[in-house]
């Protein structure tokens, strides 16, 4: 069985939006050589996610507000602190909470040497505390 | 939309000054205690964009007798300056070594910075020592730039917030009427004695940098709306009030929106993001 793990970098533009890498994964398993297998795709932060959804610009603007909605920027949070190891006032606790409704990774099958999507699925990197320089890593398994 | 103007931030983050500094890191780790990974430069640009930012003064901080380190250098903010004109350089010197006011003209000359930083909790000298810190504050005056000090709480570890109360300002104010001073986050926990200093000398301005705890919209409405005033910002202090994020401590653009949340007069709202840096700064005519 192969196992490749393959680490890739975004530099985000925005406090939150929804970054389309789907491409970038398929290549990524295009190149694995893998036929059949698994691969998952992971955000290595926090204060971002991983999700898929139906790659339509109103839907992208009602998550990001459905997330807003749910923990809203000027809420009052525990963390809301100076965070000593940090060096840094941490006070994204709403990027947090958002990260966390939508989870860090996802999981997709490979079949015939092509990630498995649905014909309306899009894959999201999930910018939830940005402008930052962020990294994500696509971890392909099989043979 | 007004374009803002950031009065103080720190560019101890920007990757691209590290594989040049060998020191770089010990200095910011320990010194001024940030832990965060370095990023880009373009992911700063970035943090402006979102901020509504569109010039930020660099601060250096010369520690150089205090801890043997710059965090950031003078010549490190010209290098960033060069890269864009989004970027005002302010200079650092330090007080502790008797050169530092000619060290300061050179500086300016040279690289054109627009302002100088002190931050005595960390280069650890006296705000009213007439030997060190007073030459300093002549060499200001003497090429029209404005001085940014540090006052009240210092998150640096090595920093005694003892050193900066704004108090420690009082005689050189007096003296040294022509000298343009921002006492940097509006002095806190020190927040009256700055205040009082501001209402009372026109030479003396404030930036909005106020972190203690809580999220920016609840510290800055603290400070200004219910300690302060928000009546006094408009009556005395109106042309006086900077913004300042201190960026990296927190991110500019919840600074930027805490501010936005105070519901000011729009012609103050302005003067504070743009229109008093401008000025102060000679940038430009005030829109």
């Amino acid at each position: 069985m192969t196992a490749i793990l393959t680490r890739f970098g975004i530099q985000t533009s925005h406090d939150t939006e929804l970054i389309d890498i789907t491409e970038r994964a398929r290549e990524i398993v295009r190149g694995s050589g893998v036929e059949k297998g698994l691969t998952t795709i992971m955000t290595l932060h926090t204060t971002t996610a991983i999700t898929i959804n139906e790659g339509l610009p109103d839907l992208e603007a009602d998550i990001l507000e459905f997330l807003q909605a749910l923990a809203p920027s000027d809420g009052s949070y525990r963390h809301a602190r100076f965070l000593h190891s940090d060096g840094q006032m941490a006070v994204n606790a709403p990027s947090h909470l958002r990260s966390a409704m939508l989870g860090m990774q996802v999981s997709l099958p490979i079949e015939d040497g092509e990630l498995v999507l649905g014909q309306r699925q899009t894959i999201y990197f999930v910018e939830l505390d940005g402008p930052l320089y962020r990294e994500a890593i696509v971890h392909v398994l099989g043979g | 939309m007004t374009a803002l103007i950031d009065i103080h931030t720190h560019p101890v983050q920007i990757a691209e000054l590290y594989p040049d500094d060998g020191n770089l890191e010990r200095a910011v780790k320990d010194v001024f205690g940030l832990s965060m990974e370095p990023q880009p430069i373009e992911t700063y640009f970035a943090q402006l964009d979102e901020a509504g930012i569109d010039k930020a003064v660099l601060l250096p901080i010369d520690c150089t007798s205090a801890h043997g380190c710059r965090v950031v250098s003078n010549q490190q903010v010209a290098w960033l300056m060069e890269r864009s004109s989004r970027l005002i350089g302010f200079a650092s010197v330090d007080p502790n070594d008797s050169a530092a006011a000619e060290t300061l003209g050179r500086d300016v000359r040279e690289y054109g910075l627009k302002g100088l930083k002190l931050d005595p909790s960390l280069q650890r000298f006296d705000l009213g020592d007439r030997d060190k810190a007073f030459p300093v504050y002549a060499a200001c005056v003497e090429l029209g730039i404005p001085l940014l000090v540090h006052c009240g709480l210092s998150w640096a570890p090595r920093g005694l917030a003892g050193l900066a109360n704004p108090l420690g300002l009082e005689e050189a104010i007096q003296e040294f009427p022509a000298l343009r001073l921002i006492l940097a986050h509006f002095g806190w926990p020190w927040v009256g004695e700055a205040l009082m200093l501001a209402l009372k000398h026109e030479n003396v301005y404030l930036d909005t940098s106020i972190l203690y705890s809580g999220q920016p919209t609840e510290s800055l409405r603290h400070v200004l709306a219910d300690v302060v005033g928000l009546d006094v910002l408009d009556q005395g202090l109106r042309g006086r009030v900077l913004f300042g994020s201190n960026y990296p401590r927190v991110d500019p653009k919840r600074v930027a929106h805490a501010l936005r949340q105070l519901g000011l007069e729009p012609k103050l709202e302005r003067r504070i993001f743009h229109d008093n840096a401008a000025t102060l700064l000679n940038l430009e005519e005030t829109q």
